[in-house]
């Protein structure tokens, strides 16, 4: 009996790792080209510079991700990455004394934020692209008009910015956190029963409601978490920018989501991996990196970053698996057409 | 003693000629092509109700010890001038606080006109912008015809349909002329030339071309919209090529630039390029003359991904060209980030945004020097006056050359006392209106 599932078990684990590793092969691939054509992309100082930007979107993605797991989409990342930026410069206001208080500022706005697109999604059961659209677009109202209360292109407290431009282990400590985040929501996705839970609902909302677990309290919780993480990447971003502006947070619209997606999570919610997220971030970064190494034009840029995506979505997920599942199923029913004499199974009275 | 009376006899002539409106009206002389102070006083304009009267610290301020330009362009750069030496007080600041702050304001003086101020940026967005807007409140408040302003940004937004539908709403709205920067540039020339062919003048300043002349879909300058207020791109590029050529000497150097292809970039950059020594080696070239080359949108979050893309395949960069001396101050981080050291740098720009001067002061290098060109906030004041003169009857050149010059950054460059360190110090905007605008 244990002979029969040892080999079935051992077939599921591929099948649900083999989703995620297309992010790798891709990141290899990257290195690879980077290495033939753009050298210096690869170099020691290149990969520090790039490092916590790449982490910063990393960052951001993970808090994507949670929401995706549940089958949701988050469109208000940039308002709420550019509300804890600019609260970071107006609650700042250029003391290092203030860091604190403006770091939790942007916590708890971030964490209203999500609350809201919590109970409009999970409680009132509306549609998250809009919700969280029209969210994002009030968010950016208020940032507009909080950022008109002070000198909009002022600097963050510089204790922010020099602790940013810090290095631990010779990279950015913005690097580092989005390492630890990612390791926290491993451990904490696997191993908690909260996060087990989160992700059965993430699996299977319906089955999840069945066993007793709460599902709409665990989407607005997820909303909540996520606009949280959202908030510590737009500080991290301020510190790295210095002078933000408000509207840092617009490129971070669809550069999360695609990280998550090529990180091999399906859009449709589920089983999504933390670190493949963290990586495709990466992935991202460095490509965007390599690309403006070699000197493309912008223009060229955008395409072939754009296919890059796109090329991204389309390995990954079990999408690959599903192919070579469907041809083993088909090499396996040609096998069942043959002959029936040639069966002694069904040739057997 | 003769000569000198011969010279006025012509030049009264001159202004005879002038006044009964022979040729262009603007042309009328403002005396000889010498310093600003030269020019002032002669009342060339006060037909139209301007005065060429400018104060000449306040022109120093503006543009530096600058060459006037041409004739026609240089007299309505002293009318704009000459009305931004105000004296604001309470009632002023409050009345341009609440214009600067809403997209409607009624002037007060019972004034018909209808000023329309489009900008592609915002007051939220960018301090560059929001002190242009400033300016050119200020400015229409000095006129009692002006009754209304009505002001849209569309916030960088990278869909020309916003940029195009702010135009046509200040249209809808029945605004009789329009100031504006138009950053989309030919993707928003159907909605300029809407305006144009409702009759209503439509300026726009910081050299912000609706497409270069020889660019696919351009509008005309003087024919397709009134006039367009800037430097002679080519001029800007070739001072940075010669900015460039000697701090530079034997090295490498790099262009940046705004939004892809947009006219202010690509005008100067395609001078600088031809302009630079065959000594210095450019390594980040434009593809094509219709190209530039650089671009970081003028959007913070891009710069440093530009700067580390050119930075790690050429650590040893002498040399940078670039419009946005705030933008250069955020590439320096990159430098932090990458570990080269701040040094053997000349850099040519053309804003003046206090942060850059006063980390340049801060780093005390000897060898790390920067060369600016004023920002131009105050062109936007130009551009209200030129669409005024214009309502009045006047003849506006299709292209109002502001000259420049390029200056070295020196510690007095750095005003720690400033409101707002990302101001440009060339601002006509006193400083108590800075101060509500930009004081919590």
């Amino acid at each position: 009996m244990s002979a029969t599932k040892a080999p079935s078990a051992a077939l599921t684990s591929f099948v649900v790792r083999s989703r995620f590793l297309p992010v790798y092969l891709a990141l290899l691939l990257l290195i690879v080209v980077a290495a033939i054509w753009a050298p210096a992309t690869l170099s020691g100082v290149a990969l520090r510079a790039m490092a916590p930007y790449g982490a910063v979107l990393g960052i951001a993605a993970l808090g994507q991700m949670l929401v995706i797991m549940t089958g949701g989409i988050d469109l208000s990342v940039p308002g709420t990455m550019s509300l804890a930026a600019v609260i970071m410069v107006g609650v700042g206001d250029g003391s290092n004394e203030n860091i604190a208080i403006a770091v939790a500022t942007a916590v708890v706005a971030a964490a209203a934020i999500g609350l809201v697109n919590g109970v409009l999604i999970g409680g009132f059961k509306l549609n998250a692209l809009i919700v969280t659209l029209a969210v994002g677009l009030v968010v950016t109202g208020i940032v507009n008009r909080y950022a008109s209360t002070f000198p909009v292109q002022s600097a963050v407290p510089t204790g922010l910015s020099d602790w940013t431009s810090n290095r631990v282990l010779g990279v950015s400590p913005v690097f580092w956190i989005g390492v630890a985040l990612t390791l926290v929501l491993i451990v904490g996705l696997r191993y908690s029963a909260l996060g087990r839970r989160f992700q059965a609902v993430g699996a299977n909302p319906v089955a999840s409601n069945v066993v007793g677990v709460r599902v709409n309290l665990n989407q607005i919780f997820v909303y909540v978490v996520a606009a949280v993480i959202y908030a510590i990447a737009g500080v991290a971003l301020a510190g790295l920018l210095r002078n933000p502006g408000v509207s840092v947070g617009t490129r971070y619209l669809l550069g999360p989501i695609a990280a998550v997606v090529i990180g091999g999570a399906a859009l449709t919610g589920g089983l999504a991996s933390p670190m493949s997220t963290f990586v495709a971030a990466l992935f991202l970064a460095g490509l965007s990196q390599m690309l403006r190494t070699m000197g493309l034009p912008t223009a060229l840029q955008f395409v072939v970053f754009g296919l890059v995506i796109i090329g991204g979505m389309l390995v990954s997920g079990d999408r690959i698996i599903r192919v070579v599942e469907q041809v083993l199923r088909e090499r396996r029913r040609g096998g069942s057409q043959t002959p029936p004499a040639a069966d002694p199974e069904v040739t057997s009275p | 003693m003769q000569r000198i009376k011969i010279t006025a006899v012509i030049a009264a002539l001159l202004l005879l000629a002038a006044a009964c409106g022979g040729g262009d009206d603007t042309t009328a002389p403002a005396g000889p092509t010498g310093s600003a102070s030269e020019s002032g006083g002669t009342g060339a304009l006060s037909e139209f109700g301007e005065s060429i009267d400018a104060d000449p610290a306040l022109i120093d301020k503006a543009l530096g010890p600058v060459e006037p330009s041409d004739e026609a362009s240089w007299n309505i750069i002293l009318a704009a001038v000459a009305r931004a030496d105000q004296d604001v007080d309470q009632a002023t600041i409050d009345k341009a606080m609440e214009c600067w702050s809403n997209r409607e304001c009624d002037t007060g003086t019972g004034g018909e006109i209808v000023m329309g101020y489009a900008d592609g940026g915002g007051d939220t967005v960018n301090v560059w912008r929001a002190v242009s807007h400033m300016e050119a409140i200020l400015q229409a408040l000095t006129y009692d015809e002006i009754g209304t302003i009505v002001s849209t940004e569309a916030d960088f937004n990278p869909d020309p349909a916003v940029h195009a539908n702010d135009i046509r709403f200040l249209i809808s709205r029945g605004v009789d002329f329009i100031v504006g920067y138009p950053d989309m540039g030919v993707a928003i020339a159907d909605a300029i030339k809407e305006a144009d062919d409702a009759g209503i003048p439509y300026v726009s300043f910081s050299a912000g071309w609706v497409g270069l002349p020889d660019q696919e879909g351009a509008l005309v300058p003087g024919e397709d919209y009134l006039t367009v207020v800037g430097e002679d791109l080519c001029a800007l590029g070739d001072s940075f090529a010669e900015v460039l050529n000697e701090g530079v000497g034997t090295g490498e150097a790099a262009l940046l630039g705004g939004t892809p292809g947009n006219a202010l970039s690509l005008g100067w950059q395609r001078c600088t390029v031809d302009a630079l020594s065959d000594s210095v080696e450019l390594v980040n070239p434009p593809k094509n003359d219709n190209t530039t080359t650089g671009d970081t949108s003028w959007y913070p979050p891009i710069i440093p991904d530009v700067y580390s893309g050119l930075l790690t395949t050429y650590p040893d960069i002498k040399g940078w060209a670039y419009e946005y001396a705030d933008g250069m101050y955020i590439g320096l981080q990159t430098y932090e980030d990458l570990g080269i050291p701040v040094k053997n740098l000349t850099v040519a720009l053309r804003t003046d945004e206090q942060n850059l001067f006063c980390d340049w002061a801060e780093r005390n290098e000897p060898t790390y020097n920067i060369y600016y060109s004023a920002g131009g906030n105050f062109q936007s004041r130009v551009g209200v006056t030129a669409a005024m003169m214009s309502i009045a009857g006047a003849e506006i050149p299709p292209e109002i050359i502001v000259p420049h010059v390029m200056r070295q950054v020196t510690p007095d460059d750095c005003d720690p006392n400033r409101v707002n360190e990302a101001v440009s110090g060339t601002s006509l905007v006193p400083d108590p209106v800075l101060q509500a605008m930009f004081a919590a």
